[in-house]
């Protein structure tokens, strides 16, 4: 079961989630969006992608693989951050 | 190029390992840990032969992507059992893609059935997780749901269509970074 947290603070109602999501997980209400169809939410992450203000939390989503994080971009990255 | 350069290049390769015709590699060399850069290097060469072919094709390259995978996927699938139903067809077939690519069945919450009837046409949601596809596209900064991805499609539907007998169709109803979900229509 996946459970969805929207950081009410940063979430600027933008609406990217809404438009976005196939199984109309979120609704905008007062200008927040809000989960309400999380049973609905297969895990694509595509809400967590567009959001702008970075306001989504996920958990209970099965990860997939990520073979093309190239390690030593990462490891470039990581020396300068 | 300087002699040096050469030479460097020529010692780099250099070996005393004898092969003999019998030798049977017993493992993989070098060892999986290490094949990162290889993995990447057919990435990218992956990604290079579908933007050439979108780019000399134009929307042809769909049709010539998907009847290959169509034509893989029921060669692949024609030595496994055969089997009526399609939700015990589709367990098979992530017994077949186990390792490159992961299978869900999937529902909507308000639905009560996996197999929904809707509109006059049945169909399946799939969730399709790990995805070679999806790597390669996003190794490459290409968009999903081209014809790369329609290789996967035709696979499946290959695959669905020799397991069980009946004509089958995919949809892609969304793409993501993390997941995508598809339609299998069954005909």
């Amino acid at each position: 079961m996946i459970e969805i947290r929207v950081d009410e603070n940063s979430c600027n109602g933008c609406g990217l989630c809404v438009k976005d999501c196939p199984m109309q997980v979120y609704e905008l209400r007062d200008s927040v969006s809000v989960p309400v169809r999380a049973a609905s939410c297969m895990g694509c992450l595509s809400c967590h992608e567009i959001c702008p203000a970075q306001a989504l939390e996920h958990r209970g989503v099965y990860p997939s693989r990520r073979h093309y994080i190239d390690i030593r971009v990462c490891e470039m990255l990581n020396r300068v951050i | 190029m300087t002699d040096g350069t050469i030479r460097e290049m020529k010692d780099s390769f250099a070996s005393t390992t004898v092969y003999r015709s019998e030798d049977v590699p017993l493992q993989c060399i070098p060892p999986p840990n290490e094949l990162e850069d290889t993995l990447h290097g057919l990435m990218k060469l992956n990604g290079l032969i579908i933007r050439s072919l979108e780019e000399i094709a134009g929307r042809g390259a769909n049709a010539v992507t998907y009847r290959a995978g169509r034509k893989y996927g029921h060669e692949v699938a024609k030595y496994f059992r055969k089997i009526e139903d399609v939700e015990e067809a589709l367990k098979e077939l992530s017994y077949i893609l186990h390792g490159q690519y992961t299978i869900e069945i999937w529902k909507p919450a308000d639905k009560d059935r996996y197999i929904i009837e809707e509109n006059g046409s049945t169909f399946i949601y799939l969730v399709f997780h790990d995805c070679i596809v999806r790597q390669t596209l996003r190794r490459n900064g290409q968009p999903q749901g081209g014809p790369l991805c329609l290789t996967l499609f035709g696979y499946v539907v290959g695959a669905i269509e020799e397991i069980t007998g009946k004509k089958a169709k995919l949809e892609i109803v969304h793409t993501g970074p993390n997941a995508c979900l598809k339609k299998l229509i069954l005909q």
